[in-house]
């Protein structure tokens, strides 16, 4: 998951995958999906801490959101059952709504964010939601910790 | 319908549903269950429609059968949703996810929910530790979020995903239950004459068969509705987790009963469609940008850690730098961490003696773990205040050491000569505070201390007399009898040459193993008592020598000794030709004021033999490189090779409280030298002189001034102290032997996990 193009440029400063950081649930509220704000250590010189935490943050009130038992959900609920939950094969639930929501997010922040940091953050409903961030390290002509200093083209 | 779990059919071979989920062998028996139950809910109403239905019709009205078409409509469909819902299977847990959870993972981890601790359990079959409520069903071999219990009947697992439908279909059941019986008694009631036609015995097997089966049903319905009032699962409540306890997960009543019914559809982990990632990541990477706190902590973090392990290596660059002999910075007040402050790789020592001790930020932190007199505190504070704005780590791992190491100037000693006395002070302190005679190995001049941290003595910058005043300290607290032999012995090797100051052999002789038999030679001039004397000096330092050890001698009977000395070194001060060994350290202390403080700090060197000497020798007779020798010693990182005479290096302390310091380090030090002489090491004992006057002369008064503590102290991992480097400070500390260099603790602490696993980590 690292590139996607394969040209020669690109080959020449390629990232390759260095690990992978794991951001913990937080249970603290009972099982509700919500993600604990620590910040990793391993994160630590990759990315600012505050774009982390706007990160884990709006995960968070996007599946707080999901959950929240509302007249949506209820009015949801009622129509399944009215039509034997024929319905789902029709329509969308709230939450699968959001949870799309949270995919275009979670592309957006990679593509802004965090593929330019060197990392990637993956979707946490592919995980059991659990959110990983891979970290990537640049095994082209520079150490890992170059930033920018390569003149290669970044080949896009 | 969402698909279920359910592997194949009942006969054919079975497929895994989901690529994550592994196939399961076939077993019938699983299915006998659930086609039972199937059976007679399919198969009684359908007789209840075919046999009951259209007389009721006809007798009351069509509402009969619609109502009933529904409800029976609804079993079915929640019975398919329970039968065949993912009910929140968790996906294993990839590879990479769990390669530092396998091994060394305990078995349980604890998480606070709502302020009630709950165990989370690792899960050795899908590789993760399983969140509160999730359970691995050992029939579909799944952990199963929220899980409820595994029910037969709809040979599922009733989770997060599919415990609505269930309960629902409970509900339902119960209800078509009732009603059939219901219907079907009415059309018996009304057919009791004809009980002999079809349509009865039908109706009658019906109602046998619901009534049958009401009794169960009935019972687990009112047990769920129970359990969702309660906001439990079956699983909680048959094992009996919250009994009498506190339940964390509930949320009331209401709240619970509409959480089952009302929220929404929760998603499936499994079998999603795994979106293409359409992100390229390419280096160049953008990295943030480190705040100063965080690069000071990074610094710290890094020279700490690389310090434990590279005292060799810091010790050598100690040893590159004291080459240079550039006088040390002046030492930054505020610095907390040597790592921040230090510029020259001399503060490896100090950031290896952080290692040892958390930093701890003030000075003040040694005061109490000082055993020295009282009096010793006031001088021992400037002393400290020094050794603070400068090696901050040092100084806080080797607070005791500090505090112990009385004589800053002890430490300088060493590096008296030629090099800035910071240099020699450093290693001082790093002696102390690394482990006793961890020969650092440099070629450090004078201090390069077995390996403890005296690579800072090498480097004149390191000077900064708060490492080598932490390191005196360290090394006087260290110095037991046995210790201060080894430290001496490792300051022998450590120094071999010391550049003097001045230029001025003797001092280089003192300093060098090599050399010290013309210390020695001296020494016996000094006193028959002492047993080895130090290398011989050059006329000057012969004569400081001798003063020294008659100081010594004088000082050895208690502090009376010691303040004799230190009148003496007043004395001395005033007699500028009197022969080198000034009073010990303390004396210098005492006077602080003056440049001969210097000179005490030779003396100190030769103190041990030089008790003998009455102090107003020592004093006077100090030449010039004396003053570099001791302004160097503890806290003289700034000195220059010229010894400059050291106008008061700090205001003299309390008599008493060099005096007992002296005292202390002359007691340290003759039992160094003692041993050193057994050792054979002569020319040790001259540096221990040296070094002990140094820390004399420095604890004594001019920690505040001559200290330049620099926070580089010698790099090696400094263990607190072997006294060897600083025999000066063994007795300056008053005696307190300074708890021999906590060693760097390893930084090793074993923590038992919850299973009962026990981990180290390393701190």
């Amino acid at each position: 998951m690292a590139t996607e193009f394969h040209s020669l440029q690109e080959l020449r400063h390629s990232a390759s995958l260095a690990t992978k950081v794991f951001v913990q649930r937080d249970y603290s509220d009972g099982t509700i999906c919500k993600f604990q704000t620590k910040f990793p250590a391993e994160l630590d010189s990759r990315i600012e801490r505050s774009l982390f935490d706007e990160t884990i943050k709006t995960f968070n009130c996007f599946y707080a959101e999901a959950e929240k038992i509302s007249g949506q959900s209820y009015l949801e609920g009622c129509l399944a059952c009215a039509t034997a939950y024929i319905i789902f094969l029709c329509m969308e639930t709230r939450y699968e709504k959001i949870l799309k929501k949270v995919s275009m997010y979670v592309q957006e922040q990679n593509e802004k964010i965090y593929a330019p940091r060197g990392l990637l953050l993956t979707d946490p409903i592919e995980r059991g939601m659990r959110i990983e961030i891979s970290i990537f390290e640049d095994i082209g002509s520079s150490s890992s910790s170059s930033t920018g200093s390569s003149p290669s083209s970044t080949a896009q | 319908m969402p698909s279920g779990s359910m592997s194949g059919g009942v006969s054919g071979p079975t497929s895994p549903p989901h690529p994550v989920v592994p196939s399961r062998p076939l077993r019938p028996s699983r299915y006998v269950p659930v086609s039972a139950a199937t059976g007679f809910l399919v198969g009684a109403t359908t007789l209840f429609f075919c046999f009951t239905c259209p007389w009721l019709t006809e007798q009351f009205s069509v509402a009969v059968p619609i109502y009933n078409g529904i409800m029976f409509l609804f079993v079915l469909a929640n019975f398919c949703m329970a039968t065949f819902m993912d009910p929140g299977i968790f996906p294993r847990a990839d590879e990479d996810e769990d390669k530092e959870d396998d091994f060394r993972a305990p078995l349980y981890k604890t998480v606070e929910i709502r302020g009630i601790q709950v165990r989370m359990k690792w899960c050795s079959t899908c590789r993760f530790y399983r969140p509160p409520r999730c359970s691995h069903c050992s029939v579909c071999d799944n952990c199963v979020e929220d899980f409820d219990h595994h029910c037969p009947w709809v040979n599922n697992c009733i989770g997060r995903r599919n415990y609505r439908y269930f309960f629902l279909f409970l509900l339902s059941l119960t209800v078509h239950i009732m009603s059939v019986f219901g219907f079907g008694l009415l059309f018996i009631l009304y057919h009791t004459q004809q009980l002999d036609r079809v349509h009865s015995a039908v109706t009658m097997a019906v109602m046998c068969v619901s009534g049958l089966f009401f009794i169960p049903v009935a019972g687990l319905t009112g047990f769920h509705v129970v359990l969702v009032a309660r906001g439990r699962t079956t699983n909680e409540q048959v094992t009996g987790k919250f009994r009498g306890g506190v339940n964390p997960f509930t949320n009331g009543c209401t709240r619970n009963i509409s959480h089952v019914l009302c929220s929404s559809q929760a998603p499936r982990y499994l079998g999603r469609r795994r979106k293409t990632q359409t992100v390229s990541v390419q280096p160049p990477f953008l990295r943030p940008q480190l705040t100063e706190a965080q690069l000071a902590a990074k610094v710290l973090d890094n020279g700490i850690h690389g310090d434990l392990h590279r005292s060799k290596s810091s010790l050598e660059m100690m040893e590159s730098q004291s080459a240079d002999a550039e006088p040390p910075p002046p030492p930054k007040p505020e610095l907390r961490y040597p790592g921040l402050s230090r510029g020259p790789p001399g503060h490896s020592e100090e950031i290896s003696l952080l290692n040892k001790a958390p930093p701890t930020p003030t000075m003040f932190k040694y005061r109490p773990a000082y055993s020295s007199p009282s009096k010793n505190h006031t001088a021992l504070t400037h002393a400290y205040a020094n050794q603070m704005s400068r090696g901050d780590s040092l100084k806080e791992s080797s607070s005791s050491l500090l505090q112990s190491s009385q004589q800053p100037g002890y430490r300088s000693e060493p590096s008296l000569d030629g090099r800035e006395g910071g240099a020699g002070e450093r290693s001082g302190t790093e002696r102390t505070g690394g482990p006793p005679g961890g020969p650092s190995g440099s070629a450090v001049p004078g201090y390069s201390l077995g390996g403890r941290s005296y690579p800072s003595f090498s480097d004149p910058t390191v000077l900064a007399g708060g490492a080598s005043l932490s390191s005196s300290v360290r090394s006087s607290h260290n110095a037991p009898p046995s210790e201060a032999s080894t430290s001496y012995k490792s300051i022998v090797n450590q120094t071999p040459p010391l550049v003097p100051r001045n230029g001025s052999l003797s001092y280089d002789s003192l300093l060098t193993p090599s050399e010290s038999p013309v210390f020695e030679s001296a020494a016996p001039e000094m006193s028959p008592g002492r047993p080895r004397t130090p290398v011989g000096y050059s006329s000057p330092f012969l004569s400081a020598q001798i003063a020294h050890q008659r100081e010594v001698e004088l000082h050895q009977p208690s502090s009376a000794a010691l303040l004799a000395s230190t009148q003496h070194a007043a004395y001395i001060r005033g007699s500028t030709s009197s022969s080198p060994p000034p009073p010990p350290e303390r004396e210098r202390l005492l006077h602080d004021s003056q440049p001969h403080h210097h000179r005490h700090h030779h003396h100190h060197h030769h103190r041990p033999p030089r008790f003998s000497r009455p102090p107003l020798l020592s004093d006077s007779g100090h030449s010039q490189p004396s003053y570099g020798y001791r302004t160097r010693s503890t806290d003289t990182p700034l000195q220059s090779t010229a010894h400059p005479p050291r106008s008061p290096h700090a205001p003299p302390l309390g008599k008493s409280l060099s005096y007992s310091s002296a005292a202390a380090a002359e007691m340290q030090y003759r039992l160094v030298r003692k041993s050193s002489a057994s050792i054979g090491g002569g020319g040790i004992q001259a540096p221990k002189d040296e070094i002990q006057m140094k820390s004399y002369s420095r604890t004594n008064g001019q920690s505040k001034s001559s200290l330049p503590q620099s926070p580089t102290t010698p790099s090696s991992p400094s263990y607190p102290a072997t006294v060897s480097t600083r025999p000066g400070q063994a007795y300056s500390s008053s005696g307190s032997s300074q708890s021999p260099a906590h060693k760097p603790g390893g930084g090793v602490k074993k923590v038992t996990g919850v299973g009962g696993t026990t981990y180290e980590i390393s701190v």
